[in-house]
């Protein structure tokens, strides 16, 4: 009952909590503007991570074009807001404009998820990786160089959005669509489309073999977290009054895939604290770090970068890591007994035992090198790809 | 039981952030002036310290402490010391809401506004919010002044566009044929290229147009579109200007001229470029010449050299000099007393009253006389009002 | 006229592209691996001859060429050496965090300020009594790529080291079985790699362009698609993309199309690897199961 419980509803408890008391926090009382921002920020930069998660952590697939899809939300949403708002001469904050806005924004793109998903039909790894970034790429520069009575072009567009002091408002729409987002999701990911998407990952060709419709999978998934991504993108529209193609370059695609990698590739309640957290940093690096030693925060940026992914990923460090990590730390607090070898012997516990077959292994004509690593690597969490 | 002790945990996960809540209510509610704690009066500004822009940023910010130093050593305003915070905001509105709101939960009471117009314009609607007046050195763009708090030291991107098309080109160059280099990413240099295209005079026909995105800095193929103009009119930075300079030297008309605008400023002082080398005519329209040699942009240009030697010296930052002193003579002018606990919207009051009044600056910016400080005053909608100078930096 | 100058735009753009996309495609066919550090050995390289220009320019290309070379080394030793074997994405993600991280560590020593070699150009060659100028640096340029370009096909074909590399590149495992020192042969790569990006930076620098933290950002990005575009892992590839890319620029840089450059190279990239997913030039890899 309770594992089942902080399995599958923790995370929604735990939202719906912050979002409670945020909200009294913010009625109740004048919140600092920075307060209310920040917590905007950090749901934009939720669904963000939790809908690239989607794409990276269970397809698979590597994708550096999420902040075009973005762009996309922000862009279609904004301007249909703004016609809609000049139209009708309603309010800059209008609740059921942003919702208008917000299905739109996430329909357009999800439509452009299409697109990158047929070229995910036929690529894979680095090179599907490639074409996402080149979308983004595409995106802006269309963008950048629109009309100034379409989209404002470099000019940027001045789309509606909600003032200062209304902030708040936003957050808390923002923590809304972060449940929606998980409930999509997660409740997805648990289905029978969830396995065969992971099996997809795994590998490919045998889950074709299964009768798994591997086309329709992974249309959804490019389709589901396109459609994320431009309700992030609609939001953060409505968070400032200026939208800039300049915003979505590549950079931020890579930003968004730090978080998810920080946080941990497919684990969703990982991505969730990743990007909670990493908003806060760059905020508060943004406030303490200025004048002269602004210079110094992108280096010890980068510098983290890199020794986190080496620390968590470099093969040499496997025996240091497993002997110390989080997981093993919590382990050992809460549950003193525990001992994995003995998992396989409980009968309560074979749903937690591994069961991924090595399909290359069974179905493979060819014999397998693993030519990705010296030959002591071991096969990976990826390893059917080869 | 299980379910107990989770229950218990969740109600504790409560109390804390109810706590906490209740904590910061307690400071939120006194918490509207920021600069109660204040020690000196802070100057606030939000620039792009890091990324490609960061050269206009960083003149920004070492001017503005230039003077800051001055007039601390000076005695400040009446007594009250200064001091700077300067945030970076990348050159990217994103940053803005973080910027602003350190600069104003800190304790800022003078603002700068922001370096650039992208996010100067956002941060203008935050501004206009809380009541905060503030003078930006360049963030040129048409929507940033404002007769309720936002003015600029600089000339709006529209007033350049059409003062270099309709005093210039329809006047001098009648007959020339027109190049424009611009950048197609930047809303400085599309803003002022379609002001200026509208502007032209019909006779000219249309324009030959080259652009270049992002830091591109080949540019064989914009030099070969532009290669027959007698005059291109290049309303982009002096850094990629320069860079254009170089690389066309033999391939454009000998005899053309390269129009710029206040972006142009510095590009004498690029490193590695010598623009005598180059046999084309460079001429812009400014507000300041970093290159002066008498006056008081001279002696602006000695002290900022003294003090940070290897720093990029242009236009940006002697216009954040003279903002830092314009907003410093402005209270004093207004004969109240000025504390360093004094709410920003106190500060800023005092401020746009002055600055709506006639209240005249004497700056190191604008056309300097025989040596004496220019005169600088403002329109009641936050434009500047002050001499533009054509400055020919090269001609052979 | 008006052809051959674009011709000739097209060919100069594209030589640095391919340089520097050789550079992409040798370290992605021996180390499996998108090197996004790349485009910032570029920038290492302006800083180095801006340098070293004052004592002689031929000492700060060498230098440039040296500095490289070590970067290469110490990048692929503390960043990328830990990680081989683990999974491509990591690889890839600490490939950014490198080059984010000397484009920080180059804003630091910049301070911001714009870098260059006082030089303007180094002249031009009129041909058809003027009507057609060509600077000298667009020759060294094409001359340069097209003399490397052979230079690293004969190696590659005729020397030890080069068929090492092949074998590296065929099947990392095989190699090592025939006693190949994977280690030692990668490493090798990225000296080569680096040194490729050096002269195409000196190319640059001489054009002249002037050098700042973002200076190798760019060009680094197009020549990557130029390398996909030709086929990654083949060297004639590189140039061949190079080349495209460089064409595409100079032709619709030419016309009303010119702010959609970037967007149209994108594009190309994407119909190239939805038509032939391995590039114009590349071999075809039969999929393992």
């Amino acid at each position: 009952m309770m594992r089942r419980f902080t399995k599958n509803y923790l995370n929604y408890t735990i939202i719906t909590l912050v979002m409670v008391v945020f909200a009294i926090m913010a009625l109740a009382t004048p919140m600092k503007d920075s307060t209310a921002f920040l917590f905007q920020k950090i749901t934009v930069a939720v669904i963000l991570a939790v809908s690239l998660n989607f794409v990276v952590g269970f397809l698979g697939e590597l994708s550096l074009g999420h902040a075009g899809f973005m762009s996309i939300g922000a862009y279609l949403g904004g301007k249909l807001s703004l016609v809609i708002i000049t139209a009708f001469g309603l309010e800059n904050n209008n609740i059921l404009v942003l919702i208008v806005a917000l299905i739109v924004g996430a329909l357009c793109a999800a439509a452009c998820g299409v697109v990158v998903g047929f070229a995910a039909l036929r690529l894979r790894g680095d090179y599907l990786a490639i074409v996402t970034l080149a979308f983004g790429e595409i995106v802006r520069v269309i963008f950048t160089n629109s009309s100034d009575s379409s989209f404002g072009g470099a000019l940027g567009l001045k789309s509606p959005s909600f003032s200062k002091r209304e902030m708040y408002i936003l957050a808390i729409i923002g923590f809304l669509l972060i449940l929606f987002t998980l409930f999509v999701i997660q409740n997805l990911l648990k289905s029978k489309t969830g396995r065969a998407i992971t099996a997809i990952r795994d590998n490919e060709i045998a889950a074709k073999a299964m009768g798994i419709d591997v086309t329709k999978h992974k249309l959804m998934v490019f389709v589901i977290a396109a459609a994320f991504a431009g309700i992030a993108g609609v939001l953060f529209s409505y968070s400032k009054p200026l939208v800039e193609a300049k915003s979505f370059g590549y950079n931020y695609s890579i930003e968004i895939l730090i978080i998810v990698v920080l946080g941990g590739i497919g684990s969703i309640n990982g991505s969730i604290i990743s990007a909670t957290l990493i908003t806060i940093l760059n905020e508060k690096l943004t406030v303490y770090m200025t004048g002269d030693n602004a210079v110094y925060k992108d280096l010890f940026y980068a510098i983290i970068l890199v020794l986190v992914v080496i620390y968590n990923n470099a093969p040499g460090l496997k025996n240091f890591r497993e002997k110390y990590n989080f997981k093993n730390l919590f382990a050992k607090i809460f549950k003193p007994k525990h001992d994995p070898s003995k998992i396989k012997d409980d009968a309560a516990k074979w749903d937690v035992v591994p069961t991924k077959i090595q399909m290359d292994e069974v179905l493979s004509t060819d014999m397998v090198i693993d030519n990705t690593g010296d030959n002591n690597a071991d096969i990976g969490e990826r390893g059917g790809n080869k | 039981m299980k379910l107990r002790k989770s229950l218990a945990l969740i109600l504790a996960v409560v109390l804390c952030f109810g706590m906490v809540a209740v904590m910061s209510s307690c400071g939120g509610t006194e918490a509207t002036n920021y600069a109660e704690n204040n020690t000196k009066i802070k100057v606030g500004i939000s620039g792009p310290l890091t990324g490609g822009t960061a050269m206009y940023g960083i003149a920004v910010k070492n001017s503005a402490q230039l003077a800051i130093d001055e007039i601390n050593k000076a005695g400040g305003i009446n007594g009250v010391q200064l001091e700077l915070v300067a945030v970076d905001d990348k050159h990217d509105s994103t940053l803005v809401s973080t910027t602003y709101t350190t600069l104003y939960e800190g304790g800022c009471q003078l603002f700068l506004g922001t370096v650039t117009t992208g996010p100067g314009i956002q941060f203008k609607d935050y501004a206009l919010e809380d009541g905060i007046f503030f003078l930006t050195p360049s963030a040129s763009g048409d929507d940033i002044p404002s007769g309720d708090g936002g003015f600029q030291m600089c000339f709006t991107d529209s007033n350049q566009g059409t003062v270099a098309a309709e005093q210039y080109f329809n006047t001098e160059y009648v007959g020339k044929k027109v190049g424009i280099f611009y950048k197609a990413d930047d809303d400085y240099s599309v803003g002022i290229k379609n002001n200026f295209v509208e502007a032209l005079d019909d006779s000219f026909g249309k324009p030959v147009e080259a652009s270049f995105t992002g830091d591109a800095a080949m540019f064989d193929t914009q030099i070969s579109i532009l290669k027959d103009c007698d005059i291109i009119f290049m309303p982009i930075y002096y850094t990629p200007a320069s860079q254009f300079m170089k690389q066309a030297a033999t391939k454009v008309k000998t005899d053309a001229i390269y129009f710029g605008c206040d972006g142009f400023d510095g590009i004498d002082a690029v490193d590695g470029f010598d623009i005598s080398s180059i046999s084309q005519e460079v001429s812009y329209l400014s507000h300041f010449d970093s290159t002066a040699t008498s006056g008081p942009a001279a002696d602006y240009i000695a002290a900022y050299k003294k003090a940070y030697p290897d720093a990029p010296l242009n236009q940006f930052g002697a216009a954040a000099y003279d903002c830092v002193y314009a907003m410093v003579d402005a209270l004093k002018a207004s004969g109240e007393e000025i504390t360093a606990t004094m709410s920003a919207q106190d500060i800023s009051e005092i401020l746009l009253d002055e600055f709506k009044g006639d209240f005249v600056f004497h700056g190191v910016t604008g056309e300097c006389v025989n040596g004496q400080k220019s005169n600088i005053s403002w329109n009641d909608d936050g434009t500047v009002v002050k001499d533009a100078v054509k400055y020919v930096v090269s001609k052979d | 006229m008006e052809f051959l100058t674009i011709l000739i735009n097209g060919l100069s753009i594209g030589g640095i592209y391919a340089m520097i996309a050789l550079g992409y495609t040798m370290v992605y066919g021996i180390a499996k691996m998108l090197n996004f550090a790349h485009g910032d050995i570029i920038m290492i390289a302006g800083y180095t001859i801006v340098l070293f220009f004052p004592v002689n320019p031929i000492v700060g290309i060498v230098a440039a060429i040296v500095f490289c070379a070590i970067a290469g080394i110490v990048i692929e030793k503390v960043a990328y050496k830990p990680l081989r074997g683990a999974s491509p994405l990591a690889v890839l993600i600490t490939a950014i965090g490198v080059s984010k991280l000397l484009q920080s560590a180059a804003l630091i020593y910049s301070k911001g300020a714009i870098k260059g070699v006082p030089i303007t150009t180094l002249g031009a060659i009129e041909l058809f009594g003027g009507n057609l100028k060509i600077d000298v640096i667009t020759l060294i340029t094409i001359v340069c790529s097209v003399a490397i370009m052979v230079a690293l096909t004969m190696f590659i074909k005729r020397s030890k080291t080069g068929r090492a590399m092949v074998a590296v590149s065929e099947d990392k495992g095989a190699a090592q079985l025939m006693g190949i020192n994977v280690n030692k042969i990668i490493t090798i790569t990225f000296i080569i790699g680096s040194a490729l990006a050096a002269v195409a930076g000196a190319l640059m620098i001489f054009k002249p362009q002037g050098v700042e933290p973002t200076f190798g950002a760019m060009p680094g990005i197009k020549a990557f698609a130029a390398a996909v575009i030709g086929g990654i892992g083949s060297i004639p590839g590189a140039m061949v993309g190079g080349i495209v890319l460089g064409f595409i620029e100079a032709i619709f840089g030419a016309t009303p199309l010119r702010d959609y450059v970037d967007a149209i190279e994108f594009a190309i990239l994407i119909i190239v690897l939805l038509v032939k997913p391995t590039g114009i030039l590349g071999k075809k890899r039969r999929e393992k199961v």
